[in-house]
């Protein structure tokens, strides 16, 4: 068995190793960003293979260089590929025995399952909720709803729904000023095909919660605040993120007139 | 052990004649590194025996968001090019060096795990908690772990900045530094199969009732934000 002892300053990668190591890891990460980049390729069977072996080059690469063992006695080298192959083995019998390596459902859990829109006010699924509205997506309140679904360019003259439909384009593209990102990044509206974020309270009811939410705060004056300033108001029962996500009126580049065809907008949804 | 007394206080780990050649204490964290893997594994197969059997949302697709999980990977990978650096200074004597060294890899290990506490409270926020379902049982119990791990090997580098700061460490005491940089590897590696399995592979997992126009979501909203 040969010893360590006096070998200090061989067994050590140079600088120079490191930092190529460094890019050496960071270009494998991007790399298996890149793979999963196209929605196309996200969830398929075949990027396990080359993510697989991407993430065991790194992980060999730190521990024989950034941990040394390639410089260091083999016996170590050993002991610890000896308690990763065991640990290895554990994760293949467990999988093997009580799992299938496909990501799909298994029977039970298909049958078993349901369906979730996500809650974002009260946390959980809608469809967890008997009391809440029939149909949670349901355009119907929306007429020129058929005009929008395939129109939504600004440059266009108001359609017929006249405030309301401007405050749709609003909410689904934002205005251009600004450094802002549209409403609909982050707010669910039943009926708008666009509005389908999840970070923020979906809004496809708010129309008449908005009535109720403040004593003697009118529905329309509710949400023209909620809109100029997202911290005056916070809804019972919001689990939210501290300091809020959400753009003030100003931030976001929003001028009086388009704050107030939001708020029709929103106002008509029921 | 007759010698004992006559070894330097400063440097055992360089007077031990051992029966195999290798440092106790070197091999000692070389055989905890090795269980440890069995850990890990144990809560890897965890997850992927349960992945796909949740029978309520919210599932992987709805919530996992693979770009800011990218860039705090990143964070972590510097995190270990600063624990090698340190490592160096503390062979070469430079002491300032390995004050900022260790100080910087425990920097990096902190906004790695504020990633984490931010992720959580959005996961949470969003209605996934450890009990809602197979899914949100197995993810917070593996990536919990790792984080209490990443958690604690912050305490050990603020330790050792505060020896190092005393001028403590060099050369002679450089096993204290390595073996602190022997855990803080491995925690980094366990986050590479994490990272792979969790977001790479798993994060778009629908449930049975899935909606697949929600995948795009989370990447093109970020891209939105900057």
């Amino acid at each position: 068995m040969s010893s360590d002892h006096g070998v200090h300053e061989s067994r050590h990668p140079t600088l120079k190793q490191y930092v190529i190591i460094a890019i050496f890891l960071f270009a494998i990460t991007i790399v298996e960003f890149v793979i999963i980049l196209p929605e196309d390729f996200r969830g398929q069977g075949w990027t396990i293979a080359p993510l697989a072996i991407l993430s065991a080059i790194k992980f060999a690469a730190v521990i024989f260089f950034y941990m040394h063992l390639k410089f260091d006695n083999r016996m170590l080298t050993w002991v610890f590929l000896g308690g990763l192959a065991l640990g290895f083995a554990v994760v293949l019998a467990l999988v093997g025995l009580f799992a299938s390596w496909t990501p799909s459902p298994r029977a039970f859990a298909e049958d078993h399952a349901k369906p979730c829109t996500l809650d974002h006010e009260l946390g959980g699924c809608l469809e967890d909720r008997p009391k809440a509205a029939p149909e949670p997506v349901d355009p119907v309140d929306q007429p020129p709803s058929e005009e929008g679904r395939t129109e939504i360019d600004p440059e266009e003259p108001p359609a017929p729904g006249g405030l309301v439909e401007i405050g749709r384009q609003v909410f689904i593209t934002g205005t251009g000023q600004g450094a802002a990102t549209p409403c609909v990044t982050c707010h669910t509206v039943g009926g708008v095909p666009e509005a389908v974020g999840l970070l923020g309270p979906d809004l496809s009811h708010i129309g008449t919660e908005a009535a109720t939410r403040q004593p003697g705060v009118s529905a329309e004056d509710y949400i023209a605040q909620s809109i100029r300033d997202p911290e005056s108001f916070i809804a019972e029962g919001v689990d939210r993120a501290t300091p809020g996500l959400m753009l003030t009126a100003i931030t976001a580049g929003l001028a009086d007139e388009d704050v107030d065809a939001l708020v029709a907008f929103l106002m008509a949804q029921q | 052990m007759a010698h004992q007394t006559e070894v330097s206080h400063h440097a055992p780990e360089e007077e031990h004649p051992t029966s195999t050649g290798i440092n106790n204490r070197k091999l000692l964290m070389w055989v905890f590194l090795s269980s440890d893997c069995l850990f890990f594994g144990s809560l890897i197969a965890t997850y992927m025996v349960y992945r796909g059997q949740s029978l309520v949302g919210p599932y992987p697709v709805d919530i996992i968001d693979v770009p800011i999980t990218t860039i705090s990977t990143f964070v972590l990978l510097c995190s270990s090019f600063a624990m090698v650096r340190a490592l160096a200074a503390t062979n070469e004597n430079r002491q300032g060096a390995i004050l900022f060294w260790l100080l910087m890899t425990a920097f990096l290990g902190a906004i790695f795990i504020g990633f984490q506490v931010y992720e959580f409270n959005l996961f949470r926020s969003e209605g996934l908690r450890i009990d809602t379902n197979l899914f949100g049982s197995t993810f917070f119990t593996l990536t919990g772990f790792h984080g209490a791990h990443v958690t604690l090997g912050i305490v050990w580098l603020l330790g050792l900045a505060w020896v190092a700061k005393k001028g403590r460490l060099g050369p002679k005491t450089a096993l204290d530094v390595e073996l602190a940089g022997l855990y803080w590897h491995f925690v980094d590696i366990v986050w590479i199969v994490i990272f792979t399995l969790l977001y790479l592979i798993g994060g778009f997992d629908t449930g049975p009732a899935g909606d697949p126009s929600l995948v795009p979501h989370s990447i093109t909203g970020f891209l939105g934000l900057i």
